[in-house]
């Protein structure tokens, strides 16, 4: 029993190497990997790999995030939705503002992507160009606005459709957790107060 | 009404149900019940196949913004919506900073890593190995000015200017090679086909193949990933039916062929 119990443990440790290998680093284009790659590479017991591979990376401040195509969130989504969402390794604490300004990042361009965030997500995810550039336009100089949000687009936090129509875009979905932002910006009076 | 005015009518209601689709408007900002009795006014006096079009656009963009105000109520009844008015004023109140600190709180940026493997590393020399000096890549090709004159039809032919025979019997003889080196298969491979002993007369091969093709002289054949393309002789030259065709582009280029002559 022991024996048995050892060499799963085996398994799954080497499993958990080999679903590193393939999350951490780029294999596409866009980093992440569809749930399907993985259940290719991992077999049949793949969401269980990833679940101890998660544990295994708590330590360090990282975990395995999983990003539905549909934004709409699944409460309990079935395996076919698991195998076509996409698997990302991100930080699973916070960004302090140090570390942001060293990975290129001013505070106003962080300020004007939560503006912008924020402000797609009360229009249900989609908003003319023209309507996020007055929203930032309020506390950011006009040229400052035009660049951010192009930069927003290339990073992928932005899309922009045909007609000027901003939705926001796969890294958006990725890294923000847009119920926690959107509840921090809300609650910011009263947590002040309080 | 004159048709004039139901059309103009009918175009307003189609650019108002536009602008909920583009999000420049909320859904419950239309009247749905209005803009169906538009619609519904002007249908007995479709007199055209163009006033019909804008009618039929007319439903499609009203039925559009009937699923969006379904998405929006589905939207209200999940934990994401908050009021946009609420989210707006608290965001004009709160300084730059405040801002930016609620998005690092509710930031996990990604973390990825690029690296090159080894065997990436020894093809990438590979290749290092086989390229070409730059200035011999690069030098401009000698132009030297020449008298004007005349040459003869056999010194044209030698100098590859003019092909034996007219294109149709180059073709005919071509079509002739396929059949036989087809065999009993009847299909050969791409490259087993087009492939030659230089460079220059597997382009040549690869154009005529392409007209071979083109021409309904010979089917062609890939696999799901394009890797694996045959060619396929037809026994009588089939005209072209009329139906859709499929281009399929085949890089024939000089790094190809050498990878081809070396087996």
């Amino acid at each position: 029993m022991a024996r048995r119990l050892k060499r799963a443990e085996r398994a799954y440790a080497r499993k958990a190497r080999q679903a590193v290998h393939i999350l951490f680093f780029k294999h596409h284009r866009l980093p992440g990997v569809r749930g399907w790659e993985l259940r290719q590479e991992l077999g049949p017991e793949w969401i269980e790999v990833l679940e101890v591979l998660d544990s295994q990376l708590k330590p360090l401040d990282l975990q395995v995030t999983r990003v539905f195509d549909d934004p709409d969130l699944y409460a309990e989504p079935t395996r076919t939705q698991l195998a076509d969402a996409r698997y990302y390794i991100t930080l699973r604490g916070r960004v302090d503002q140090k570390t942001a300004k060293t990975i290129g990042w001013r505070i106003d361009d962080i300020a004007g992507l939560a503006v912008a965030v924020a402000y797609l997500i009360s229009k249900q995810g989609r908003a003319p160009r023209g309507d996020v550039e007055k929203a930032l336009a309020e506390k950011l100089p006009g040229w400052r606005v035009r660049m951010n949000l192009n930069r927003y687009i290339e990073e992928g936090y932005l899309g922009e459709a045909e007609g000027g129509i901003l939705h926001l875009d796969w890294r958006s979905r990725a890294e923000i957790d847009q119920k926690q932002l959107v509840d921090l910006v809300l609650g910011f009076g009263r947590r002040s107060k309080g | 009404m004159r048709a004039e005015d139901a059309r103009t009518q009918l175009e307003s209601v189609i650019d108002l149900c536009r602008a909920v689709s583009e999000g420049a408007l909320d859904p419950f900002a239309v009247d749905a019940d209005y803009v169906l009795s538009v619609i519904r006014r002007h249908y007995p006096e479709i007199r055209s196949l163009e006033e019909f079009c804008i009618d039929a656009s007319a439903i499609m963009e009203l039925s559009s913004v009937l699923e969006k105000q379904n998405e929006w109520i589905h939207h209200q009844s999940t934990t994401l919506y908050k009021d946009p008015f609420m989210l707006s004023q608290q965001l004009m109140k709160m300084d730059i900073g405040a801002i930016a600190e609620a998005l690092l709180r509710s930031w996990h940026p990604i973390v990825e890593l690029e690296q090159v493997s080894a065997s990436t590393l020894a093809a990438s020399l590979g290749y290092w190995g086989g390229l070409l000096p730059i200035d011999e890549r690069w030098s401009e090709p000698e132009i030297m000015e020449v008298e004007t004159g005349t040459a003869t039809r056999r010194e044209a032919l030698e100098l590859g200017l003019l092909l034996e025979e007219g294109f149709a019997e180059a073709l005919e003889t071509m079509w002739r090679g396929l059949r036989d080196r087809a065999g009993e298969d009847e299909r050969i491979g791409y490259w087993d086909w087009v492939g030659a002993e230089t460079y220059e007369e597997t382009v040549q091969r690869a154009f005529m193949t392409c007209f071979l093709v083109g021409y309904g002289y010979a089917n062609m054949e890939a696999d799901r990933f394009g890797e694996r393309i045959e060619l396929i002789p037809l026994e009588e030259q089939r005209p072209a039916s009329g139906a859709a065709k499929v281009s399929l582009p085949i890089m024939v280029d000089y790094e190809e062929w050498k990878r081809w002559r070396e087996g």
